[in-house]
């Protein structure tokens, strides 16, 4: 039995269709994550699986539980960690916890116990009896997080954990959900590429609604792809020279100083001669291994931005 | 246990934040100062009477001796023998009413037969003139021993009372004050449903009735709290508790939970903390049609019945008559009628609720 199941999933608000018949099968103990642009349909699935909107048509399960049928036994196994991070401003971390644990039905001492694990493992315990309200943006999410365990669900929906946050903060969340592969069932959604790329057993690519692709991270970047990259250290760059490659190559990033080209059946020679032709001075010129966000811009046809 | 548990988060979120407890608590405080002392409180002006004695008896001579020893009463001179007088002072405002004792006055009293007493005061302004009347009657009942069968009831409690309009206010005052609970019960679930945190809680195996006693449990120590506020301030500025305090406080509880429950009911209905504020075009209304600030006694038959049929009118008028000296029989229906109200509003606020957390 999948951990997750849909089957056509759809869900439309006044006509307007936000997820548009969406199969997914994520087995138990796997860490899929749904990986789309804002509105591609992504917390609307969530938000389905969790049984808090009903969908338009098809259907969905969990741990063999139907979503519309029996939403009160589903809420018994699952937890969730919401886009927005919500808790209760004016408790603390142990009464956060404290509600979403008893509200679960766990006794006082699992209660404490379990909030005493995870508030360590996040990092909290030394500011847990402090009120939420004074606490940074990356406490809050990682206490959000901590209350989407605290009951110790079977299935964990983590909708965007990393939103908004800065590296440092994006990259210890990363590295505790690392840490629960194989222990729950995890559906994660993100836009961050390299979130999903990082943490992902599989990916589920979802644009405009429909799940356009789905694989391994490395399936999706290797086999859907025919591309390959570039990466050029130049000097005397000019906008002009900049547009005349864009028009000539599908995929063209600055960064840190540093050109990278990206197209099907790339010549490295051609780029080369004609940067030189242009008076470009070329200091460097590698290959490079496309990006996962390459491949979401070979399947969509967009650009995925913050 | 679990609405304990949503209960005691909302019991930490309200106590926890002084304005929203300043707001809860302040307010009974705030609104007994202001309405006791506009009606004078403890200290009371008393009430300026005109006299025209028309019997002209030894009699009425006495009983007109006998109400210028009545602290709440001050009369004004000359006395005069014929209305015109007084009439014409009626209608140019330079009093606000008078009392004629008419001929015969005497003789009813001598031959047992009914005393008559008129009471004039302008239409326009007939708050002073009610307020005045059970004084007289019960003024008249203690100096000529007999009593209208409707009167009855006045003549032990008036004679106790020291300031009238205090306790005609104090209890209209509380049950408004309690009706502000509406707004207050529907904006915190309007709030945390804003905010999304009762989303976050929908994914949690906590069920309807759980959410709803849940956001009222809060209110309960709220509303034990500003009852005695009320009842605690009033008696401080004037209120004279003559009947049993305790069926005051079940009124004013059971009103509560009516609010309690109605908020409830708008928290349910209502997706923003500012949606909520839509409450208060029915709070307002209806306090108005229920009596709490004036007597409803000249509204139109149609406002009474639909005031009639709500709850306040009937905590109103009953908190009013056990302050006022009324045995518990004389309000069981009024009771009745307030805990069935609590019972049907708890009851629609939990179907409400469930509506709302799927969508």
């Amino acid at each position: 039995m999948n951990a997750v199941q849909t089957l056509k999933l759809t869900k439309e608000f006044d006509g307007l269709v936000a997820v548009n018949g969406v199969d997914l099968e994520i087995q138990k103990g796997e860490l899929f994550s749904l990986l789309g642009p804002n509105g591609a349909g992504k917390t609307t699935t969530i938000r389905m699986l969790c049984c808090l909107l009903k969908p338009t048509r098809g259907t969905a399960s969990i741990l063999g539980y139907d979503i519309a049928e029996e939403p009160f036994e589903i809420k018994k196994l699952i937890g969730v960690s919401p886009q927005d991070t919500i808790l209760s401003e004016r408790l603390n971390c142990w009464e956060n916890l404290a509600l979403i644990g008893k509200v679960h039905g766990l006794s006082s001492e699992e209660v404490k116990g379990r909030s005493q694990e995870l508030l360590e493992t996040m990092g909290l315990i030394e500011r847990a009896k402090d009120q939420v309200r004074k606490f940074s943006g990356g406490m809050k999410r990682r206490l959000s997080i901590a209350m989407a365990l605290v009951s110790d669900p079977q299935v964990l929906f983590l909708d965007e954990p990393t939103l908004g946050l800065d590296p440092q903060a994006r990259r210890a969340i990363w590295e505790y959900i690392a840490e629960l592969k194989g222990k729950k069932t995890i559906l994660l959604t993100t836009h961050y590429m390299e979130e999903a790329d990082f943490l992902s057993e599989r990916i589920g690519i979802i644009d405009e609604g429909k799940v356009v692709a789905l694989g391994t991270p490395q399936e999706l970047k290797t086999n859907l792809l025919e591309m390959r990259s570039m990466v050029v250290s130049t000097e005397n760059l000019t906008a002009e020279v900049i547009e005349g490659l864009r028009s000539k190559y599908s995929r063209l990033e600055m960064a840190k100083g540093r050109l990278r080209i990206s197209h099907k059946d790339l010549d490295f020679k051609e780029i080369v001669d004609y940067l030189h032709s242009r008076g470009v001075t070329v200091y460097s010129a590698a290959l490079d291994q496309p990006t996962l966000e390459d491949a979401f811009i070979q399947i969509t046809g967009k650009e995925l931005r913050d | 246990m679990k609405f304990w548990e949503i209960g005691k988060r909302n019991l930490k979120e309200i106590y926890r934040n002084p304005v929203l407890l300043g707001f809860l608590l302040g307010m009974p405080l705030a609104f007994m100062l202001v309405f006791c002392a506009a009606a004078g409180g403890g200290q009371a002006s008393p009430i300026a009477i005109s006299i025209v004695d028309e019997d002209l008896s030894q009699t009425s001579s006495d009983f007109i001796q006998y109400l210028g020893t009545i602290e709440a009463i001050k009369l004004n001179e000359p006395i005069n023998s014929e209305k015109t007088e007084a009439q014409e002072d009626l209608e140019s405002g330079k009093i606000a009413f008078y009392l004629l004792i008419p001929p015969g006055f005497e003789e009813a009293k001598q031959t047992q037969q009914t005393v008559n007493l008129e009471l004039y005061y302008k239409e326009a302004d007939p708050m002073t003139g009610l307020q005045l009347k059970p004084i007289i009657e019960a003024v008249g009942f203690e100096f000529l021993g007999v009593s209208p069968p409707l009167n009855v009831e006045l003549k032990g409690t008036q004679s106790t009372i020291k300031n009238p309009a205090v306790n005609f206010y104090a209890p209209g005052i509380a049950v408004f004050g309690l009706m502000i609970l509406v707004s207050t019960a529907a904006e915190i679930i309007a709030s945390d449903r804003e905010k999304g945190f009762l989303a976050r809680m929908f994914t949690t195996p906590a069920r309807p009735w759980d959410f709803i006693l849940g956001y009222s449990l809060p209110f309960i120590p709220v509303l034990i709290i500003s009852t005695l506020i009320y009842l605690g301030v009033g008696m401080a500025l004037g209120l004279t508790v003559v009947g049993n305090l305790g069926h005051a406080f079940l009124i004013f509880f059971l009103i509560g939970l009516c609010a309690i429950g109605i908020g409830m009911i708008v928290g349910s209905l209502v997706k923003s903390e500012s949606q909520a504020g839509v409450s208060w075009l029915f709070i307002v209304p209806i306090a108005m049609i229920s009596g709490t600030m004036f007597t409803v006694e000249y509204m139109p038959s149609a406002v009474k019945s639909v005031a009639g049929a709500l709850p306040f009118i009937h905590a109103v008028d009953a908190s009013r008559a056990v302050l006022s000296g009324s045995s518990f029989s004389a309000i069981t229906l009024d009771i009745f009628w307030l805990i069935g109200w609590a019972a049907v509003l708890f009851a629609v606020g939990i179907v409400l609720f469930r509506r709302t957390m799927v969508s």
